[in-house]
């Protein structure tokens, strides 16, 4: 049934071969669109400083970061023409990454300029004061978070205060990286955080993404060498899901729980659940491009999916 | 003198009636002021709510390898189509009409889409503001397109239920003709009753249908304007039959009577082919041989109906006056098959539904006013009272069938 009607959409196309490309295309929808032809949001290289990260420091004990974030009430841009009008820190969704390396101290400047009370909860080990459980910070003021980073690993922050749900989903949320004072072997690294946007305020998602713009990464598709390991620093901050997951195809991957250095799993799917996290790491075998996405067929379709650009 | 004060008195009159203008200049003027002010006066009480940015999808047909969702902006505020889902996917889409809607502007957004025949369906339109409106099709079915075929298809359609069943129940007149007075009364009365009973079910049917329609249009108020509408149509064309009849403005009798009954079926039958063309079309209605039959058996007594007034008359009535009248009343089934099962009708369906209730009530009024003054024993005979109950009973048990 499906083969005879769409004939009409490769109006103009000449020859068998290019027929049954227009047609698989339109037949098929977002599974298998690539590039050009996909409705996401964003230009080039828009969301470069979520998926870039800063390249580690060596290990130097009692070293202090600075880091400034602010809360910021900001309507953005989740998938094709939908806006969302969400809560972010620094002006996007997901937050900028946080990287330190284990016994940093790590001081982070909290400025609250968002209309509501907000905090900062990194995951991590911390004083109970500096935990942005109790601290809460209210509509034009601001707190300093100050500690030690550890343990190394794949971490997390968000807001938490109450309702929970509401101020993570609305957007509160980022990477938080801390490197092991052995330095990982290098490697092209990249920050996905897995996340949904409920758009009409029903208790589901509406879209998925990964760094915020549904399908971003089926229009624009990151390149890779083949010769180099990709590192993927993966956290899954989605709510009303309970899980989440990351399937790569046409290779198999190294899944680090947590970022651990001494433990892994050799696969090409991993399930997350709501804040759970850890690092990826692939050898691509073979040029091309090759889809990743989150094996919920839902979340797939409805933004979380992506390629990677493979080249010599 | 009295010329004097004749002329006096005009440009006074004329003053006055100029003055009915000034409301409406001083209406225009206080419009403009609240209007144009810049922030609305509701402001000083809270802001207003968000809009509901919710669409309304009112057709979704199925062509092979394609998907067309009709909506329509509800609302004051725009709206604009931003992404389409189907099943909770989002898919490519083209759009037949603009992205963004203004008030009760509509656009068709076609979905190439493989889907799947019979297996239930859920497409979704977002709004740029995230609000997604969503409408399950319990089953895909192919929406037949207008061709050869699919018009003599509705045209038969309506012919079996509408035309055929009412032609046949007119034939029932031979035999009313020789009927004993009360009895006649009797079915006299059962045309009422089945008369009643339609415009209970039309009107149900139209307040129905109006509260699914997007409230800027829909409305209580638009069943009232149709039932009004054929009410009064319906009353004023009594007074003339009435009066072309008799020649004074006594109750109507005969084959005028028979006319206006048919009228008030007609509608009806307008409507309900408007129903079964669109239900049919949109795969909401599986229509077998057994919904054809039970339509058939409802519609018969309709014939019935039109068939006791004009057996009153106690004179032949030609063939072809009888014929006119299996039309009139049966023939607007097939008028309406097609146009529900091509076209959007909601709106129009709410009006007709609304119409044929007006008719019908209008219909019975007359009829009931026949009977008080003619029949034997008035409207408390047992005859008038049974047949009146027997009209509803009928109609409900052959009702249960479609």
């Amino acid at each position: 049934m499906a083969g005879v009607p769409l004939i009409r959409f490769a109006a103009g196309a000449e020859g068998g071969v290019e027929r049954f490309a227009v047609h698989d295309q339109a037949a098929l929808g977002h599974a298998s669109m690539i590039g050009d032809q996909v409705p996401a949001p964003g230009a080039p290289g828009a969301l470069d400083s979520l998926l870039l990260p800063t390249p580690p420091l060596p290990h130097e004990p009692g070293r202090v970061r600075e880091y400034r974030l602010q809360a910021i009430d900001r309507e953005i841009e989740v998938a094709q023409g939908v806006h969302f009008a969400a809560w972010t820190y620094n002006g996007t969704v997901p937050g900028p990454v946080i990287r330190a390396t284990e016994d940093d101290l790590l001081r982070v400047r909290f400025v609250n300029g968002g209309a509501h009370p907000h905090t900062i909860h990194f995951h991590g080990i911390h004083p109970a004061n500096m935990d942005g459980v109790f601290e809460v910070v209210d509509s034009g003021d601001e707190f300093t978070y100050e500690f030690p980073a550890r343990p190394y690993g794949m971490h997390l922050y968000h807001c938490h205060t109450t309702p929970l749900k509401k101020h993570i989903h609305k957007g509160l949320y980022g990477a938080f990286i801390i490197d092991p004072p052995e330095p990982r072997k290098p490697a092209k690294e990249l920050v996905m955080v897995m996340n949904g946007f409920d758009t009409d305020g029903d208790g589901e998602n509406n879209f998925y993404s990964v760094n915020g713009k549904a399908f971003y990464y089926a229009k624009y598709p990151i390149e890779v060498r083949r010769s180099e390991t990709v590192r993927i620093y993966l956290a899954n901050l989605t709510e009303f899901d309970l899980i989440n997951s990351f399937h790569l195809h046409g290779e198999f991957f190294r899944y680090y729980p947590t970022g651990s250095t001494d433990f892994f799993e050799y696969t090409d799917t991993v399930m997350l659940t709501q804040g759970q996290r850890g690092i990826i790491e692939i050898d691509f075998h073979h040029t091309g491009k090759f889809m990743f996405h989150a094996h919920q067929s839902e979340f797939t379709e409805l933004g979380w999916m992506g390629f990677f650009d493979v080249v010599d | 003198m009295s010329a004097e004060s004749g002329a006096a008195r005009r440009p006074t009159t004329a003053r006055w009636r100029l003055w009915a203008f000034v409301p409406l200049v001083l209406l225009v003027g206080a419009v403009a002021l609240a209007g144009g002010t810049g922030a609305p006066v509701t402001e000083l009480v809270r802001s207003n709510p968000p809009p509901a940015d919710e669409f309304a999808i009112r057709r979704v047909t199925f062509e092979p390898g394609e998907i067309r969702i009709r909506v329509t902006n509800p609302q004051q505020a725009d709206l604009t189509i931003a992404t389409v889902t189907v099943d909770d996917a989002v898919v490519p889409y083209e759009l037949d009409g603009p992205g963004t809607l203004g008030r009760l502007r509509s656009a068709t957004i076609v979905v190439p889409f493989d889907w799947v025949q019979d297996d239930p369906i859920t497409v979704g339109v977002t709004s740029s503001s995230g609000i997604q409106t969503t409408e399950a099709i319990p089953a895909a079915v192919e929406t037949p397109g207008v061709s050869g075929g699919s018009i003599l298809g509705y045209g038969l359609i309506g012919l079996l239920v509408g035309v055929v069943p009412v032609a046949l129940g007119l034939l029932w007149l031979p035999t009313l003709r020789q009927t004993a007075p009360e009895w006649l009364a009797a079915f006299m009365a059962l045309t009422a009753g089945l008369l009643s009973f339609l415009a209970v079910e039309a009107l149900s049917e139209a307040l129905t249908l109006q509260a699914a329609l997007p409230s800027a249009v829909g409305g209580a108020g638009v069943v009232l304007l149709g039932f009004a509408l054929s009410y009064l149509t319906l009353t004023l064309l009594s007074h003339r039959l009435g009066r072309g009849s008799a020649g004074s403005a006594g109750p109507l009798r005969g084959l005028a009577l028979a006319t206006l009954v048919a009228i008030g079926i007609g509608l009806h039958n307008f409507g309900e082919g408007l129903a079964i063309g669109s239900s049919f079309a949109l795969g909401e209605l599986a229509l077998g041989t057994f919904f054809i039959v039970g339509f058939m058996l409802h519609n018969v007594t309709e014939g019935l109906g039109i068939a006791a007034p004009a057996a009153e008359d106690g004179e032949a009535v030609r063939f072809s006056r009888l014929a006119v009248l299996a039309l009139v009343a049966g023939a607007p089934a097939i008028l309406g098959a097609w146009l529900g099962g091509f076209f959007t009708s909601d709106i129009l369906a709410v009006v007709f539904f609304a119409a044929a209730a007006g008719a019908a009530a209008e219909v019975v009024l007359e009829v009931v006013r026949f009977v008080a003054r003619k029949a034997p024993g008035g409207l408390t005979s047992p005859h008038v009272i049974g047949g009146f109950l027997a009209g509803l009973a009928v109609m409900y048990a052959t009702g249960l069938l479609v």
